[in-house]
């Protein structure tokens, strides 16, 4: 591909005339993406930052939070995760070989396994919604009794009445529900509270349900942004997704030319790395402390 | 250079792939059930330590291998590592400040 700048017309399909050949404008795509990906790490660095500031305050409140997400749910959505990463990966592999058939059913793999995903988001956002636990007063209001849950039932903190007994909702303000200080008791009794935590969960030296609840409250708050924004990635990921199948079903990509499979392929990766971290980050905090 | 392109992408190919996926898988695996183990007798925290290392390692895999970056130019290199390296400044920086308030009338 030396000398050719004279007889431009034989242009490959997909090259833009402001790039040399296909690699110039792959490599250029990429680094353009990656520049995408770089703002992308900080924007959802903003929110892991909040994430460090307020679980390095109150890590007992983030860890009695985090305890009643359900980690088999994250779990199961990281292992989805990855081979949606393995199919998309393999998406790029056959693009480059040509291989439309394969191309499309990989893509078609990553779409399912992307929906799969967001289905037991939808799961799991119910069982908190269940559960009064959505970080925004009035949002609660359906709550209903539910004794199995350890964090209803009367335990170390004092009571706080919400409603009354004849009401068949347990919570008619909406309040964001949490009860269950056990926790904080636990790194009393261990001395693992730190300052912030000896102000931020005692009123004159006894635990306060109230203050403790707020603390939780941040955790959720963390938790539903985070898992929020990431979900609306993956919601955007299979709109871009559906738009690769369109193109690669008509054969649009071979050997030649298969840079917006790249970058879709990058943005999808990423995607999945945010999940890597927000798995141990809000799933399995402080579990020791219930096994 | 066409030719050179085409060999030049072939990277590790479907066996090397699903290497990478088991890897993957395993460290997910690891990272469950090593929640449950108290590591507290080591240090307060090490538990948080030891998850986030097993991330940062799966990370590097999927950046590496899923990714491609590491057939890929110094450029894209220089995207990918200097993306956390201001990651690292927001942290450093923001935590410094919070560091230092543990008590007087900046404190919680």
């Amino acid at each position: 591909m030396t000398a050719h700048g004279d007889t431009h017309e034989h242009h490959e399909p997909g090259l833009q005339h402001q790039f040399e050949d296909m690699n110039q404008q792959e490599e250029s795509v990429s680094i353009a993406m990656w520049a995408f990906l770089a703002q992308e790490i900080m924007f959802f660095g903003g929110l892991f930052t909040a994430y460090l500031v307020f679980r390095w305050r109150f890590p007992m409140a983030f860890a009695a939070g985090s305890n009643h997400l359900d980690p088999f749910w994250g779990g199961l959505n990281t292992l989805v995760l990855i081979v949606s990463s393995l199919t998309m990966a393999l998406t790029v592999y056959y693009a480059q070989k040509g291989n439309r058939t394969l191309q499309v059913a990989m893509i078609v793999l990553t779409m399912l396994f992307g929906s799969v995903f967001l289905g037991v988001k939808a799961i799991e956002y119910t069982d908190k919604y269940n559960h009064g636990l959505v970080p925004v007063t009035g949002w609660n209001k359906k709550v209903k009794e539910d004794t199995s849950a350890p964090h209803v039932t009367e335990q170390d903190c004092t009571q706080v009445g919400h409603g009354d007994g004849d009401d068949h909702y347990v919570n008619p303000k909406g309040e964001f529900q949490w009860k269950d200080c056990s926790l904080v008791k636990l790194a009393q009794e261990k001395n693992y509270l730190t300052a912030d935590e000896k102000i931020g969960y005692f009123t004159n030296g006894e635990i306060d349900a109230d203050k403790f609840r707020d603390k939780v409250r941040l955790f959720y708050f963390i938790y539903f942004v985070m898992t929020g924004l990431h979900a609306l990635h993956m919601i955007i990921g299979l709109g871009v997704m559906l738009w690769l199948l369109w193109k690669a079903w008509i054969g649009t990509y071979g050997p030649k030319y298969y840079a917006p499979v790249e970058i879709s392929g990058l943005y999808w990766h990423f995607v999945d790395i945010v999940w890597i971290f927000l798995f141990p980050l809000l799933y399995l905090l402080g579990r020791h402390f219930l096994h | 250079m066409s030719d050179n392109h085409a060999e030049h992408e072939e990277h590790i190919g479907i066996p090397g792939y699903i290497v990478i996926f088991l890897i993957l898988v395993v460290g997910t695996i690891f990272t469950y059930f090593s929640s449950f183990w108290d590591l507290d007798s080591i240090f307060p925290g090490a538990n948080t330590l030891l998850a986030l290392a097993i991330a940062f390692t799966k990370m590097m895999f999927v950046i590496l291998y899923f990714m491609h970056v590491r057939w890929s130019s110094k450029t894209i290199w220089l995207a990918a590592v200097a993306s956390f390296f201001w990651l690292l400044i927001m942290f450093a920086f923001t935590m410094q400040d919070y560091f230092t308030r543990v008590s007087g009338v900046f404190s919680a």
